[in-house]
This record gives C-alpha cells, structure tokens and sequence, in this order.
C-alpha cells in the first residue's frame, strides 16, 4: 500500500502546495493531450517524478488493482457491438490511451501520498483555503488519519464476531444491518468522547501550524505546473 | 512554527461536536473501504458499504453535516489517508480515476438526502420520518451518484454513456436496493437511537 513514509528526496522538501497543484496540472495536460505523441511524453515527466519520489511504480499500480476491470474493460467493450456481433479493434484505441492517462496521473499522485505527512498537508490545506472552511477542513482531515486506524479495526472485529455467532450464514441484508449498526454506534461513541474531549482542550479555530516556505527547489515544479496548465490554452 | 498573535478563537461545543461526528463519519466511510460482502449473485464483484455510509450521512447527520462528512472522506483520501476501494489513496482518484463521477456524487446525494429527510436544512428525529419519504429520498441520492458516476466514467475513459453505464453501474445496482432496506432498518432500530 501507498503512505507517507520520511525521507529525503528531493520530492520530500517540496512545499506540499506545489505537489498539490503539479498533479492537478499534470492531470489538465493529460486530458488534452491523449494522444501516443502526448503521453509517451507525459511518460517521460511521471518516470521523472516517481524517480524523485523513489516511489515503486509497481507498488502504485498494486494499490489501485481494484480499478483494472474498469482500465482493460472500457477498451474491451468500445470495440464490441453486439447486433451484428462485431469486433473492431478501432474503436478501442481511445479507451485504451484513456486507461494509460489514468495510470500516469495515478503515478504522480502516489509521489504525494509517499512524500508528504498529514502535517504538511493540513497546513496545506488551511493556508490555501482562507477562513473557517480551511479551517475546518484542514482538523477534519487530520481527525480522519487519527481515527481511520482504529476504525478499520473495529470494524474487522465486529465482522469476526459476527463470524464467530454464525451471522455470516444470515441473507445478506441482515448482515449488513447488523454490521452497520454496530458500526454507526461505535463512530458516535467516539465522536462523542472526541468532541468532550475537543471542548475541554480548547478547541480553536485558529490553531498554530508548522511552517510551510516555499524554496528554490519549488521554483522547477511551479513553472512547469504553470507550463502544463497554459499549454491546453495557448496552443489551441 | 509560524507565530499567531491574535486570540484564540474557541469553536463553539454545538460545532464541535458536528465536526467531531462528521470526522468520525468521514473514517467509518474510509473503514468501509476494508470491509466487503461476497455477493450472491457475481463472485467477482463484492458488495461494499460506501453508498450506505452515504445514505446514513444524509440521514443522520443532516444536509450540511452529511456533505461535510463526504467532503472531508475525499479530501483526506486525496492527501493520503488509504480511504478509497482497496485502501488506495490520492488526488489522482478525484482527477483522474474511472471511478471519480461517484467519489464527487457523494456529497451532492448525501446532500439531497438529507435534506429531503430534514425537509430543510435543520434537523429533525430521523426515526419518526415516514418510510415513503426514507424510501424516496434515498432513491433519489441512489439515481444522483450513478447518474453523476456514469457521466464521469464516459469522460475519463472515453467511451460512450451507455457503455460506461453497462460495465460501470449495471452489476452494482441490484444491490442498493439492499442497502435501501438495510438502511431503513439501521435507521429504525432502537440500537443506535439509544447511543
């Protein structure tokens, strides 16, 4: 799986704002330019990043497996038609460079996730979105990341609980009422003891952040962003 | 650390706890991501939880609360939390991905649900909301996350609505009907009115 993992490349001393807004970027160019010129190009750019980022490509493309049967599958059935059964291979090119844009892009946001930690990227967040909305925002997140652990594994614990009972030769609708009930209970009883918790601390709108700067080593990538975001305007 | 020398702005106890609520939400959504039921139907294509999550949102949390909830699961999968199908995670699933037409869907559907069932954007007892009204409204967020998901997916993958309907949403929505009645029954169990 993909995480944030610490280290010092170059990717890690990038201000996370301008991680942020190349993989938008990069997406924008992408989606204009799918076609074999554009992406062997695009290529070349997302081979760069996973390089900084010293992420595994093969580890990236292991987390998203869930989204092949829709990668392989959309060029596969463009190219069928069924009244008269027909194959025609055509029809498939489109799907099929689609599937490899989705790929690239899903290459350059795995350079974020292993590069940033949620710090970075909740300041990121408070510091672009102005006001209470970023600040609500930015805590949310960071709760999300302190409690998805735990959540994850109570909620493998009911399931083998429920295992155990012999819920799991139950229909199917009662099992997942049965889960989801048991789930739903234990989020609110954290929710509740957070939010106690939260009051008592002080909880404020307006807590210190760490420090985000831009450098020179930011200027590279904000040009390029700049570059790749013009680039579908200028040259139509 | 960046210094701040203006007084604290304390967040108000009603507040808090919304957003304490709506985070935790937002991390069972994410949860559910690791949990699936083999489906009785197609080996091949599990049952998962998320569209539920969706329609409890709406439904508990309200129109306001239940789209934040959504908002905050998408964002803190696009900045790392392994939150999405598989315990995957990236801004790459929200500009990128096949499936990125339903990750945006949820907060609109949670949205319209939940305003439906509050009839506004104040809340009422869900429990005491006829089951017509239940039904329908999330009928209505159903139709709003395939409509919403089908487009997106003939945009990313350039294919055409129909095609992206039959590989994209067809062998899924058999099953929400299930999650309709498994939510009504959530919704009128004595379990979690108690808690």
């Amino acid at each position: 799986m993909i995480g944030y993992r610490s280290g010092q490349t170059l990717f890690h001393r990038l201000d996370p704002r301008s991680k942020l807004l190349f993989q938008i970027a990069f997406a924008v160019v992408a989606f204009a330019y799918t076609t074999p010129r554009g992406l062997v190009a695009l290529t070349l750019v997302a081979a760069v990043v996973a390089l900084a980022a010293s992420i595994s490509v093969r580890q990236t493309l292991w987390s998203v497996r869930f989204l092949f049967p829709f990668l392989l599958g959309a060029p596969l059935i463009a190219s069928l038609s069924v009244f008269p059964l027909e194959f025609t291979p055509a029809d498939a090119v489109e799907p099929a460079l689609s599937s490899y844009r989705i790929v690239l892009i899903f290459i350059v946001s795995a350079a974020y996730v292993r590069t940033t930690p949620i710090r970075d990227s909740r300041a990121a967040i408070q510091r672009t979105i102005p006001g209470k909305p970023g600040a609500l925002l930015g805590v949310g997140v960071s709760l999300v990341f302190r409690y998805l652990p735990i959540l994850r594994t109570e909620l493998l614990s009911i399931r083998d609980a429920e295992a155990a009972r012999l819920g799991s030769e139950r229909p199917l609708r009662s099992r997942i009422e049965l889960f989801t009930t048991a789930a739903v209970r234990r989020s609110f009883a954290h929710a509740d003891r957070l939010s106690l918790a939260l009051s008592t601390r002080c909880f404020a709108w307006n807590p210190t952040l760490p420090r985000l700067v831009f450098t020179k080593l930011d200027i590279p990538i904000l040009l390029l962003s700049i570059v790749f975001l013009s680039l579908p305007v200028v040259l139509r | 650390m960046a210094t701040q020398t203006d007084s604290v702005d304390l967040v108000g106890d009603e507040v808090t706890a919304n957003i304490a609520r709506a985070a935790l939400f937002a991390a069972l959504m994410g949860g559910f991501a690791y949990v699936s039921f083999p489906n009785p139907l197609a080996v091949g294509v599990p049952v998962t939880l998320q569209v539920l999550g969706v329609f409890l949102a709406g439904i508990m949390l309200g129109p306001v609360w239940g789209a934040v909830a959504m908002i905050l699961y998408l964002a803190a999968g696009a900045v790392g939390a392994p939150v999405f199908s598989g315990g995957a995670a990236g801004l790459g699933f929200l500009i990128g991905s096949p499936t990125l037409g339903y990750l945006w869907s949820y907060p609109i559907a949670a949205a319209v649900i939940g305003l439906v069932v509050h009839r506004g954007v104040d809340i009422r007892d869900y429990a005491a909301v006829s089951m017509p009204i239940l039904v329908g409204a999330m009928v209505a967020g159903t139709t709003i996350i395939y409509a919403i998901g089908t487009i997106g997916f003939a945009v990313v993958q350039s294919v055409s609505l129909y095609e992206a309907f039959l590989i994209s949403a067809v062998a899924f929505i058999p099953f929400e009907a299930l999650k309709i009645a498994a939510a009504v029954g959530i919704i009128k169990s004595d379990a979690i009115a108690a808690a």
